[in-house]
């Protein structure tokens, strides 16, 4: 989930078939999508739905399993994955793929991402009717996330999951500096302030003995301005962004939010210098107690210890918030698509939907309500703990530049950087940001 | 130097004439170059023109509005900026190590075979599998290059997360992959000095170095300069390796202006902006040209 | 134009603008004949000091991909293992090929990655050897200009053309086939300028004698002039067909469908679901690079001779 270079490919299932097509008609080089069509050209006996992801690991893995549980929910139709490379890669091939208009039949993508997306014509709605024949209806997903899907008074995304920015931390230590309640969860309370929080921390450091609380950003393209955005909307700042700018933004919460980070990664409390790498390593090496991450990471957590605990994000500044994004399934733009295509398509989506424990036990929420409400679900920890993240979730501001893997967070993350590496001024932190979010604003948008 | 039998009749500018075999023979090409390079050249200044967008809308005639936005881009000085310093950084070795190379397996030692593998075999790798390797030599704690400095005590480098450091990382795995293309070059260019140079130059009792000051290297200048030439050229074009190997990072340190075209018009969807840059670039190529053209110009005077 | 001038690597591509004349050097050239008295004397001290020069730097240049095979067949377990970076703790094993080459794709890429560059080379030499023919053989209206309209051509980087090319395959909806890799690549005004020069070479007593024999331009073309430009046709194919095999950018544009791939975009776009698997990577690479290098070891000679006969664009 993080972009880090991942060799190596992995084609869909077609492939030697397509091999055997190729070779057969190999004479025929310019004879356009010779090759091209083979997703439904070449598959003759069983109809395959063409599916680009970017999740590679253990997400990778899970996602093969949910395919082959998918399986009895969608017979007659395969699922062929695609794996691409995570990140700014991913998306411009996608863009690129729909504006040809023979992409695959449907991708995975951020919901963060659609507002640079929907509004161009590079993708085509969802038809909810065909959706409910197949027992997915928008009841299913919670308001927050449901929202987000919509544009111009369709629905361009079936959100899959949640993966809120959260707290990991090792129960003894924690425990040992008594900062969890009676039934093992984390005391939201020894966090509600910027003081409390940083004591937390000195209580962590002391229980483990060695550091408190871990958070890795330098060099990293996302992570500090996933902690930034969650703490800032937490404040109740406006964070408005008019079209053509300027942006709308109460510079001194943004102030108060980074001088926190900064004192947060104080280099004696807590480690000041870690990148996302090693902050993984240091929280499961036990170096620190606690660690702000992704909830992705579970999967790492776990197996450097099975008792690891995790809680939704403390609100720190008074107004519950909690930074996340949302991982959808969006069709990529076809000028005249095949309506049993289309119809299989629908199917395969709600059929992963409704594979979506498998997806959970990765640590993800799944959108799809109806897997959290069962007591299987209930039974997972420490997933079940922070489920009610779901109710607060912040995605990025709905602007065509932001989104999961984009410059714009690159950007943010970059200036964060400077305050909490190379002692930047809080203030001047902030204003950097907004004239960097000005600039961003400036440019014409794509849709 | 044409054949008689084509030669034209004065002034008959007849369908037969401008049908004659010549244009015949020589019209599929023409048809390529204008439909795959003068059509796209129009076309490309036409979109830089207009704020033309890979998502569906039309694009509308915007003026020099990309232009002036394009020269007040600091992005875009930057990219242009570590374009012409990595052709700084990777011509020098590129051309030096060539030499030596050459200059090396020129004196005929046993093994012609082995050597020439070896230093031309990286060239013929596609630039995936060289990304992929290098990657793969980088890497902290598992890389064999961080595994080695840590063997003899010296401190793990961050190849590709420093920013101070990437783009040398980049030219050195550029010296690497392409010097071998070089070492061919003046090892012909070696083969060809005669030997009654050398005999001549033993006979006055002219020791190693002497024979190489005076002869090989000077035999050599002229072909020293075309390379440096082709080699400027070259390296102001880089993209793929350092796409490959870095995104252009950490933190845009490394990106060249190809990748800030392909950056600005397929990340960001902006075909028109993307174009304007592009123009801008070959701009920037046509200077190299000409300037080399010029200092080549007076060095043949 | 481009696939013969391997700028997107940065290696120098061929100009023709640039004086010299190299290329009737490399013509001369002999089989390599031991020179070493000629310019490192007789003493024994140079000899062993040179021979060491040699071997070291052979050795830094082989050891990546030295470093590429051991990765290749160890287990990816001790591919990431720090403590033991150099010899497996496990033995070696052929798992990394294996799953690779099951997986089905590396073959298949390799094969659009061939017919791309045969493509390219058939249709790139052909339309060339014609257009240098024309330009030094015949005289048609508007020869002279249209003979520099493609000198000029030459300086045009095929970077900046992306943008104008995917637009142009975006509206012939061609994005995402064959054609649309292989059609831009065939305009190559480098390899023109060449054939040109060539011809310009070649003597004129035996096309005299066909013409009088009653042939035309075509049989003078295809069964005087080409068979005596073998050696030259030669290398400028394997020329253009390395440089098609390893053209990175425009196959990278304008594909997206993993099917339609070639070689080194197939390579780094598509990713394994499991993660990064060091063994597995380096497998990879060591099959796609196979076939050139064993192609090098078998036609060194000839390849050799390619690159310093095209390498300076016909001088």
């Amino acid at each position: 989930m993080t972009g880090m270079p991942v060799p190596v490919g992995r084609p869909g299932l077609t492939r030697r078939r397509a091999l055997t097509a190729a070779l057969a008609s190999g004479a025929a080089v310019l004879g356009g999508g010779a090759l091209s069509g083979c997703g439904s050209a070449v598959a003759a006996g069983e109809p395959a739905v063409r599916l680009w992801d970017l999740f590679s690991g253990a997400d990778g893995g899970l996602l093969n399993d949910m395919v082959h549980a998918a399986r009895p929910d969608m017979r007659g139709t395969r699922i062929e994955r695609t794996v691409l490379e995570w990140g700014t890669p991913y998306y411009t091939k996608l863009a690129m793929a729909s504006a040809g208009g023979r992409g695959p039949d449907m991708a995975v993508a951020h919901m963060s991402r659609l507002a640079g997306y929907a509004p161009t014509g590079l993708l085509d709605p969802w038809d909810l009717d065909v959706l409910a024949e197949y027992g997915v209806t928008r009841d299913d997903f919670a308001d927050a996330v449901w929202s987000r899907t919509q544009s111009e008074g369709r629905t361009y995304a079936i959100p899959l999951d949640t993966h809120p920015f959260i707290v990991f931390f090792h129960p003894e230590p924690a425990a040992d500096a008594g900062l969890l309640a009676k039934d093992g969860t984390l005391d939201a309370e020894a966090f509600s302030s910027p003081d409390r929080f940083l004591a937390a921390g000195r209580e962590l450091a002391k229980a483990s003995g060695k550091q408190g609380i871990a958070f890795g950003y330098v060099t990293d393209t996302a992570q500090g301005w996933r902690l930034f955005y969650g703490l800032y909307r937490q404040t109740g700042g406006a964070f408005r962004l008019p079209a053509g700018g300027p942006a709308e933004v109460d510079e001194d919460r943004m102030a108060e939010v980074i001088a926190f980070m900064a004192r947060l990664v104080d280099g004696r409390v807590n480690p000041k210098r870690l990148d996302y790498a090693a902050a993984i390593a240091a929280f499961a090496n036990r170096q620190t107690a606690m660690i702000l991450s992704g909830e992705w990471e579970l999967g790492t957590f776990r197996a450097a210890d099975k008792n690891v605990q995790a809680a939704p994000f403390p609100t720190v500044f008074g107004t519950p918030a909690v930074y996340a994004d949302a991982h959808s399934f969006v069709l990529p733009h076809r000028p005249d698509p095949d309506r049993a295509q289309r119809r299989r398509t629908h199917q395969a989506a709600a059929a992963l939907l409704k594979a979506g424990q498998i997806w959970a036990t990765a640590g993800h929420i799944p959108a799809y309500r109806p897997v959290t409400r069962t007591k299987a679900y209930e039974r997972l920890r420490p997933q079940a703990h922070y489920v009610q993240a779901q109710s607060h979730v912040v995605l990025d501001p709905a602007v065509w530049f932001a989104g999961a893997g984009s410059d714009f967070q690159n950007a943010m993350s970059q200036v964060l950087q400077q305050a909490l590496l190379d002692g930047l001024a809080p203030d001047r932190a902030a204003r950097a940001m907004v004239r960097r979010l000005n600039t961003f604003l400036s440019k014409p948008s794509p849709a | 130097m044409s054949s008689p039998h084509a030669a034209p009749r004065p002034g008959a500018l007849s369908a037969r004439r401008l049908l004659s075999p010549g244009l015949l023979f020589a019209l599929p090409f023409l048809v390529l170059l204008a439909v795959f390079m003068l059509w796209p050249l129009g076309q490309g200044l036409w979109m830089s023109l207009t704020d033309t967008s890979l998502s569906a809308h039309a694009p509308s005639f915007i003026g020099l509005d990309n232009f002036t936005e394009a020269l007040g881009d600091a992005e875009m000085w930057r990219a242009l900026g570590h374009t012409v310093w990595f052709t700084a950084l990777s011509t020098v070795p590129l051309v030096a190590v060539a030499l030596g190379m050459a200059l090396l397996v020129h004196t005929g030692l046993p093994g012609q075979w082995v050597w020439r593998l070896a230093f031309f075999a990286p060239y013929l790798l596609p630039v995936g599998v060289v990304s992929l390797l290098w990657i793969w030599l980088y890497q902290p704690d598992l890389g064999l290059y961080n595994n080695l400095l840590d063997a003899v005590g010296l401190g793990q480098v961050a190849w590709l997360s420093d920013e101070s450091v990437a783009m040398s990382a980049i030219a050195l795995t550029t010296l690497w992959w392409t010097v071998g293309f070089n070492f061919l070059l003046y090892l012909a260019a070696l083969q060809s000095i005669p030997d009654h140079l050398y005999e001549a130059a033993a006979i006055d009792g002219a020791g190693a170095w002497r024979r190489l000051w005076s002869i090989t290297l000077p035999q050599l200048s002229r072909i020293t300069v075309v390379i440096t030439v082709l080699q400027i050229l070259a390296s102001l074009k880089v993209f793929d390796q350092v796409y490959l190997i870095t995104k252009g990072g950490p933190n845009n340190s490394t990106r060249p202006v190809v990748e800030y075209v392909y950056d600005v018009g397929f990340t960001g969807y902006r075909l028109g902006y993307a174009s304007a840059i592009s123009y801008i670039f070959f701009a920037l190529v046509i200077l190299a040209s000409a300037a080399q053209y010029a200092a080549l110009r007076r060095r043949e005077k | 134009m481009t696939s013969t001038d391997l700028p997107v690597r940065s290696a120098p591509s061929p100009a023709p603008h640039v004086p010299g004349s190299v290329r009737a050097l490399a013509d001369r050239r002999r089989a390599p004949r031991p020179r070493a008295h000629l310019t490192l004397g007789d003493g024994r001290t140079a000899r062993v000091l040179a021979l060491a020069a040699l071997a070291v730097m052979a050795l830094v240049w082989l050891l990546p991909m030295a470093w590429a095979l051991l990765t290749a067949f160890k287990s990816e377990q001790d591919a990431s293992d720090p403590v033991h970076w150099f010899l497996p703790s496990h033995g070696f094993t052929l798992r990394g090929f294996s799953s690779v080459w099951e997986r089905g794709d590396l073959p298949l890429w390799m094969l659009n990655s061939f017919l791309i560059s045969a493509a390219v080379t058939v249709i790139t030499v052909l339309v060339s050897a014609m257009a240098g023919y024309a330009f030094s053989r015949t005289l048609f209206a508007g020869r002279r200009w249209l003979f520099a309209l493609t000198v000029a051509a030459v300086l045009v980087p095929p970077q900046i053309l992306i943008v104008p090319w995917f637009q142009q395959m975006l509206s012939l909806g061609l994005l995402d086939t064959y054609a649309a890799v292989i059609l831009p690549q065939t305009v190559a005004p480098v390899m023109v300028f060449i054939l040109k020069k060539h011809f310009d070479s070649l003597p004129h007593e035996l096309e005299e004698a066909a013409r009088i024999d009653g042939a035309g331009h075509w049989r003078i073309f295809w069964s005087v002039l080409l068979p005596l430009s073998r050696p030259m046709l030669a290398a400028v194919s394997i020329f253009v067909f390395i440089g098609a095999w390893n053209n990175f950018l425009w196959p990278f544009i304008s594909t997206s469908d993993p099917a339609l791939m070639t070689l080194p975009v197939g390579i780094t776009s598509v990713k394994d679901a499991y993660g990064i698997q060091y063994a597995q990577s380096m497998a990879s690479a060591v099959l796609a690079a196979l076939p050139l290098v064993v192609v090098f070891m078998f036609f060194q000679r000839h390849i050799v001779k390619s690159v310093s006969t095209t390498g300076l664009g016909g001088q």
